[in-house]
């Protein structure tokens, strides 16, 4: 019996986490409103953990709990219509008939549906982060938190303005029509790239890579493209992703610091990931010019090739950067091209490239422009404005490891005054 | 779905009445006004934020000064009260009017937009409420519900005078959309002042200033929200 119940527990767990996401889309389908549909797929939930045990885990968990939810959300319905409850503004839109068959069968258009309104611009980026791995991912509220080192109250209550946002300000339940997904596409791309980008380059905190949210966001940006095929970036975003996500173990050191690409094990790259990651990537460049995230994916796919960091082809990844500049102007890029300039051409040339740029407000506050500039400074032998730089860097760098990064190149730079070490 | 667009305008990129430009861009409100007629319920430009008044509260009674709630350089310069079923559609509307490109246009969510069918004998003027959120500005709530009866017992004493008045979402369920270079950038939020007006809102007619401000000190105001009084902007 006690063993019985643990593995019926256990399928309850696993079902949310790979159904909960499906049974929400299809229920906010039915209920046209996704607060009853998160209710009614909770209550379906508590269900399977009392019944399963009992009588055993059903062939389909994932139909069994839509269908469970549907019943349990039109139940209420009846319930409070019975009551007489006429709260007009407040009250959710009734439910639509139900359909005949006695399973609800998920349509992956209701998936998609789900990832656009969680994704919906009208949403903060943070807002819509949480919404998509609390609804689509089935994470739970304190696992996001946890991920995202924010108490818990304070997640929980961005998620319900979110979602009374959806409600109040009628954000649609859809997928957009065509003439407006060029515009709404990057949101919902930008939102899985930034659950991966969170786990792969964590921005606060002592934990460089919080790898929860890299599996995430790989699980993520293959469901967007499972659900639009054809669409070029979604498919240059998961080039992107496996790309980066291959060398995730090999940005660690055993310690825990941070291992840069230039210092990374090649051998500890995932090899499948690499793989699958130029397939993908492939596929996508043959759709047409590319756009901002394939061409990111491309500079992944060079140092993925490459032997060795001397043997990289930089100036095929400063064209790259070049063109990226192009499409998407930002001055992060900048500072990249920047790197891949000063291998292609040499430091001066670098530090041409980052003068333009070092004036712009948004970096005034990232340690990025003076950990560059102190790296290139090293390299040309200057090293007392290195260190100027190197100290910048260190007084805005907000992760232990970058911080411990930046204090061994500073260290580096300098053999320490005093004395020599007699030898022994 | 109701929503109160609030037009924002940067007065420096506001063009001189007599202009060209200025011409053009009437041009653009009136195509604006053609093309989404079906979905207009009501709007107005409103006059220069210097021409308004504001009432504070105080220890003895209202206190009513000269000039706008705020010193700003993005001051609201005239909104739309639009229908339409999603924020979708209330977006694809907000994206042409010429506001969203030279500024900003901020589409709140109303709880209830009440035109009154009173013949217009005086000049108008828009009555904003501005402050801190308090329950009062939840719908749902019994302070909610409360300051709706004294709002409904104001509006039946004032008669004539008032010639719409509304009840906003607060400004957590805003959205706020803008043109840039051809680009529609939609942001959650508002911009500016917009984002500190409170629920109630009301349209008056009145002989002058003066009357309307004295009009204004009646709306029930529990909460010591500061309204400003701004004169519309009639077309000449």
């Amino acid at each position: 019996m006690g063993e019985a119940l643990t593995s019926a527990s256990d399928a309850v767990e696993r079902a949310f986490r790979e159904e909960s996401g499906r049974a929400l889309a299809t229920l906010a389908r039915l209920l046209g409103d996704l607060g009853a549909a998160e209710d009614a797929v909770q209550e379906a939930f508590v269900e399977a953990l009392r019944t399963w045990p009992e009588r055993g885990i059903p062939d389909r968990p994932g139909a069994w709990i839509t269908t469970t939810a549907r019943n349990r959300a039109i139940d209420r319905a009846r319930r409070e219509a019975d009551r007489g409850v006429r709260e007009q503004a407040a009250a959710p839109p009734s439910p639509v008939a139900p359909p005949p068959d006695p399973e609800v069968e998920p349509v992956d258009d209701d998936q998609l549906r789900l990832i656009f309104t969680c994704c919906h611009p009208a949403l903060a980026p943070a807002a819509q982060v949480g919404l998509t791995l609390r609804l689509v991912c089935g994470l739970q509220t304190a696992e996001i938190a946890r991920a995202f080192l924010q108490p818990e109250p304070t997640l929980a209550q961005r998620l319900s303005r979110a979602k009374a946002k959806i409600r109040t300000a009628r954000i649609p339940f859809r997928v957009p029509p065509a003439h407006l997904l060029p515009e709404r596409l990057p949101s919902v791309l930008a939102c899985v790239y930034l659950v991966f980008t969170e786990g792969y380059a964590a921005t606060g905190g002592d934990a460089l890579i919080r790898h929860e949210l890299c599996d995430e966001g790989v699980r993520l940006a293959r469901r967007v493209v499972g659900l639009m095929p054809d669409e070029p970036e979604a498919r240059g975003l998961l080039a992107l992703i496996l790309l980066q996500d291959s060398r995730r173990s090999a940005r660690l050191s055993p310690s825990g610091d941070l291992v840069l690409l230039e210092d990374q094990e090649r051998g500890r790259w995932d090899r499948e990931r690499i793989a699958e990651g130029l397939a993908q990537l492939d596929r996508a460049w043959r759709l047409g010019p590319p756009g901002p995230y394939r061409l990111q994916a491309a500079i992944a796919a060079e140092h993925a090739r490459a032997e060795s960091w001397p043997d990289t082809d930089w100036p095929r990844i400063a064209e790259l950067y070049a063109a990226l500049a192009e499409r998407a102007p930002s001055p992060v890029v900048e500072l990249n091209r920047a790197v891949a300039v000063s291998f292609a051409e040499g430091p001066e040339a670098g530090l041409a490239v980052l003068d333009a740029v070092a004036a712009d407000p948004r970096l005034a506050r990232g340690h990025q422009l003076p950990s560059i500039r102190a790296d290139f400074l090293r390299r040309l032998g200057r090293r007392e404005e290195a260190a100027t730089d190197y100290r910048t860097a260190l007084a805005r760098a907000r992760t232990g490891p970058e911080r411990a990064f930046l204090t061994r190149r500073l260290e580096a730079l300098s053999p320490p005054a005093g004395p020599a070490p007699r030898p022994r | 779905m109701q929503y109160l667009a609030i037009l924002g305008s940067d007065p420096s990129l506001s063009p001189e009445p007599g202009t060209p430009e200025f011409e053009a861009r009437s041009q653009g409100y009136m195509r604006f006004g053609e093309r989404a007629a079906s979905s207009i319920r009501g709007g107005a430009a409103l006059e220069d934020a210097q021409t308004a008044a504001t009432i504070r509260p105080g220890d003895g009674g209202p206190l009513v000064t000269d000039g706008p709630y705020a010193e700003t350089t993005e001051a609201i310069a005239g909104f739309y009260v639009l229908e339409t079923d999603t924020l979708d559609d209330a977006i694809e509307l907000a994206r042409e009017i010429p506001a969203a490109s030279a500024g900003w246009v901020t589409l709140r969510p109303l709880a209830g937009w009440w035109p009154y069918d009173h013949e217009q004998t005086g000049a108008r003027f828009l009555a904003m409420a501005y402050g801190k959120e308090t329950p009062t500005d939840q719908p749902g709530t019994p302070e909610w519900e409360k300051a709706g009866e004294a709002h409904m017992a104001f509006v039946a004493g004032a008669g004539p005078a008032v010639l719409a008045g509304g009840a906003l979402h607060p400004g957590t369920m805003a959205t706020t959309v803008q043109v840039r270079d051809g680009d529609v950038i939609v942001s959650d939020g508002t911009l500016g002042e917009a984002g500190e007006l409170a629920a109630p809102l009301y349209m008056f007619q009145a002989a002058d200033r003066d009357a309307a401000v004295e009009l204004a000190k009646g709306i029930p105001n529990d909460p010591g929200h500061t309204i400003e009084v701004r004169p519309v902007w009639e077309r000449p």
